[in-house]
């Protein structure tokens, strides 16, 4: 049968539009033109700006802090929540699917929002324990989703089967489910983590004196025009750093 | 191993268990005796309870009421891990992410036993089984038939008291399941471990097991040898369930002596049959012949007391190489007859569509069935 | 396991992740929404007491042509995105197994980097010296002195630009259970490739397309940090207003009024999309 080459074409300028961006910023971070207008030739320059800039690396140091515990947490808690949605059916498990599925689809704004005003009348001060707090709360549901997806394939005879020769309930979780559930956790967690690099809406409500994360950082870098070369690069290596992490996370995922 | 000598005849016993899931009776006050050694198997449709009798002799399921013996020893409060019981599992349930020799290995493991024990022990079943050069791949590597021998060995290598196996053969193709039936009967042989199936087809049954429990609606309708449940079915179910069978309904108008009773059946006469336990006068009764047990001829057979002849016409045939089935039409009823051609009394013509023809069965070949669940 | 049927355990599994969205989701929207109820004080909280002023002032009809532009710009995106993901994913479902990784990385990779450093990048592509200007210039496409950014297409542009992803793998995740023999199936009818994408492959992936378009919709109608950054001043967006009452007015309770108002406008179509699909869970059961 004759096959249209119409979706080809279209997937390829979809892929086109969507690395043309980052294109421009990878090559502009080694061009020695501010603006990056134009090629005037090849530099370190920025990088080398970059690593004397020692506030960046002091927000990147909380953001690595935040995102592991957070991912951690989400990890724990959506491992947690997906077994129990799996294995039980009721009111409850109903209600349960339903909030863990809301926080995916609720705009950014909306959850920084309302975390905020939780914050405020509570009058918990802002600080790397809201912005934790947040993260886990967002990280949640994509560790969720992703166990759950996980649990979906897992055949669970298996657990009998570990029963029948002679483990306890509790070995036959440690020995046969935990090793087979893992990889889908850690692939949730890595999305958890990923996520919580990224966020900067939810982080910008709920964040106070001194706990200025990456992208914050990167935000309050995009208003004074000295320091733009400096994201060039900074972005170099967030992106290179994104494809290790893809690498990395495909290789778990082909993991039986 | 060996066969033991001395078998203990009640080794396994299921003793009035009943289970109920919701408003359905599962397992309907059954009750069962296996002896030690035996190769025992569960048959029944689907939904017939034998799965959940399974699962209650595993551990998987409590019995509502009722007990579980194993050698004397009752086991119905038992979890799983605690029984001298082994399963293989329907799609074998083999762990993906541990090697062969670490699946086989697992049950030894739970169960602490030495190093040196395990090691022997696991190359020992991988032997019995052929699958010594396998042992370092993953059961994903493996064939299903493989597959099939690593969840057997992993269960025996415990040395279960009893041995359950859950639909063994479901997973196979037709080819495979013909090998793999020789193939277990010889592992059944060689360790001499009880042996209970779980299947739904009677063939398999047939050929792997010295006993068969036939089960209806949580009820067991008849135990017995093959041999029997195929040439003296008690009920209709069972005679319809074990191979095929032609059933009619009469009225009986004489008993006679060494258990005969002639039957009325409408548009067929009064054959002679087997009464198959006590039957009185004038009672309604449902009587059972086999297809092959029928004879066609284009002519009348010699008549005599033995006999049982009737006419009818042939209304359609099928050939299968080995036989030939016919559907024959007599007044209201429509028979099954199953012949081999060289057995064919009438000269080497076939019979035709619409030819007539003369059907005759000896009264051994009929029986009297009760109806299912009157068991 | 029939002891897995315990309520005990039920429960014990359940609570941690139920209690904490309690206390960190369902409990802060309810209070957004309380907020809005309650008058403002200097420092940018909440004074005491109750009222309904706020009310009255985000009825402000200044809000109008705000609120108008958001659903239209989230509208717009939803449709540019769906229209540009259906092909894809349709591509996608129909190459190799090797290939169709490579494609779902490649379409992921980006969606994987920074969010502020896209929109970044955008300002660096569209900026009056960038390349592309100067690319379209010569090319005699836009006049010399055109400027791209700071418009409302600039805002367009980029949103599709970052919701695309979202659009994608949903529709991929439906697209990857469609049986393509029906496509097939279409053709060998006398169906063109045109009517059997449209009549077949469309309706297949129907339930993918409701959450691709849900995910999109709902999450362009809350973004303020694009219209801040790469629109002008008269591109702004329903969340800027909100993000603009916090932290510019500290007029909390008037933000909270927006956000309630906006919340409640999303959870409840939200809540009926849900509900219909755990009662799609059930009946496919």
């Amino acid at each position: 049968m004759k096959r249209s080459w119409l979706p080809a074409i279209i997937t390829f300028g979809v892929i086109l539009f969507l690395f043309a961006p980052l294109v421009v910023l990878v090559v502009n971070s080694f061009n020695a033109s501010r603006f990056g207008g134009e090629w005037e030739g090849f530099t370190w320059n920025w990088y080398i700006k970059l690593w004397s800039a020692g506030e960046v690396w002091e927000s990147l140091w909380i953001t690595l802090k935040i995102a592991l515990s957070a991912s951690l947490a989400a990890m724990v808690l959506g491992t947690l929540a997906a077994y129990a949605l799996h294995r039980f059916r009721s009111w409850l498990q109903n209600v349960h699917h339903m909030l863990i599925t809301l926080p995916l689809v609720m705009p950014d704004i909306l959850m920084g929002m309302s975390l905020l005003a939780l914050f405020v009348l509570t009058g918990v001060e802002t600080g790397l324990l809201t912005i934790w707090i947040a993260h886990v709360t967002f990280c949640l549901s994509f560790v969720t989703m992703v166990v759950l997806g996980r649990l979906q394939d897992f055949d669970f005879t298996l657990l009998d089967a570990a029963r029948d020769l002679g483990a306890t309930q509790a070995k036959a979780v440690k020995k046969v489910l935990l090793p087979l559930l893992l990889p889908g956790v850690l692939a949730g967690g890595l999305l958890a983590f990923t996520l919580s690099i990224d966020d900067y809406v939810i982080t910008f409500f709920v964040s106070g004196p001194g706990t200025t994360t990456l992208p914050l950082r990167v935000a309050s870098m995009m208003k004074t025009s000295r320091s733009l070369p400096m994201i060039n690069a900074l972005s170099t290596l967030l992106i290179a750093s994104t494809f290790l992490f893809a690498a990395l996370s495909s290789r778990l995922q082909r993991r039986v | 191993m060996y066969r033991p000598i001395l078998c203990m005849d009640d080794f396994l016993v299921i003793d009035h268990v009943s289970k109920t899931f919701g408003a359905q009776r599962a397992v309907d006050d059954v009750s069962l005796t296996v002896a030690q050694g035996e190769a025992f198997s569960l048959l029944g449709p689907s939904g017939c309870g034998k799965t959940t009798l399974l699962r209650m002799i595993a551990g998987f399921e409590r019995p509502d009421s009722g007990r579980i013996l194993v050698g004397g020893q009752d086991i119905t409060a038992l979890p799983p891990e605690l029984r001298p019981v082994n399963t293989v599992f329907q799609n074998y349930a083999l762990f993906p992410h541990l090697s062969v020799w670490d699946n086989i290995a697992f049950g030894l493991r739970m169960s602490r036993r030495p190093r040196e024990e395990i090691r022997s022990g696991v190359d020992r079943m991988l032997e019995l089984v052929r699958l010594s050069e396998h042992a370092r791949k993953r059961p994903t590597q493996l064939s299903g038939g493989q597959r099939q021998r690593v969840a057997i060995a992993r269960a025996l290598v415990n040395r279960p008291q009893v041995l359950l196996l859950d639909e063994p053969l479901a997973a196979l193709d037709l080819k495979l399941r013909q090998h793999m039936l020789m193939e277990l009967n010889a592992i059944h042989e060689q360790v001499g471990t009880t042996f209970i199936y779980v299947t739904h087809d009677q063939g398999e049954a047939m050929s792997l097991s010295d006993r068969i429990a036939v089960m209806n609606a949580g009820k067991v309708e008849q135990v017995d040898s093959p041999e029997h449940l195929y040439e003296a079915p008690r009920t209709s179910f069972v005679a319809s369930f074990i191979g095929d069978a032609n059933f009619f309904t009469g009225v009986a108008v004489e008993l006679q002596h060494e258990g005969y009773v002639r039957v009325l059946v409408d548009g067929l006469g009064s054959p002679l049959v087997l009464s198959n336990g006590a039957v009185s006068a004038n009672q309604t009764l449902r009587l059972m012949v086999r297809p092959e047990k029928i004879s066609l001829t284009l002519t009348r057979p010699p008549s005599g007391e033995r006999v049982n002849a009737f006419r009818g016409v042939v209304e359609d045939m099928a050939y299968f190489g080995s036989h030939t089935r016919y559907r024959i039409r007599a007044g209201e009823h429509s028979i099954l007859a199953q012949m081999q051609r060289s057995r064919f009394s009438g000269g080497d013509i076939d019979p035709a569509r619409g030819a007539e023809v003369w059907m005759s069965f000896h009264p051994d070949e009929g029986r009297v069935v009760r109806l299912e669940g009157a068991a | 396991m029939s002891n897995e049927s315990r309520p005990a355990r039920q429960w014990l599994l359940t609570l941690p992740s139920l209690t904490w969205l309690a206390v960190f989701f369902v409990i802060p929207a309810i209070l957004v929404i309380i907020t809005a109820f309650r008058p403002a004080d200097l420092q940018g909280g909440v004074g005491p007491g109750w009222t309904l002023a706020t009310l009255r002032e985000v009825q402000d009809p200044a809000y109008l042509p705000i609120l108008w532009r958001t659903l239209w710009l989230s509208g717009a995106t939803t449709l540019i995105c769906l229209a540009l993901a259906l092909p894809v994913v349709f591509q996608m479902a129909r190459v190799g197994q090797r290939m169709r990784q490579v494609l779902l990385l490649l379409i992921v990779i980006p969606f994987l980097s920074n969010f502020l450093i896209r929109i970044f990048a955008w300002k660096s592509l569209l900026h009056p010296e960038g390349p592309l200007t100067k690319l379209l210039i010569v090319l005699h496409l836009i006049p010399e002195n055109a400027v791209l950014l700071n418009h409302v297409g600039t805002v367009l542009l980029v949103l599709v630009y970052t919701q695309l992803p979202f659009a994608i793998l949903p529709l991929y995740a439906a697209a990857e259970k469609f049986d393509f023999g029906l496509l097939d199936a279409a053709r060998d009818l006398g169906a063109g490739p045109w009517r059997a994408f449209s009549k077949v492959f469309i309706p297949g992936v129907r339930r993918g397309l409701i959450s691709a378009s849900v995910m999109v919709f709902v999450c362009c109608l809350g973004q303020y940090v694009i219209p801040q950054m790469v629109g002008g001043t008269s591109d702004e967006m329903l969340g800027s207003k909100i993000a603009q009452r916090v932290f510019s007015d500290r007029n909390l309770p008037h933000a909270s009024a927006l956000a309630g108002g906006l919340m409640l406008a999303v959870l409840v179509p939200m809540l009926i999309v849900v509900l219909w699909q755990q009662f799609g869970r059930k009946e496919a059961e």
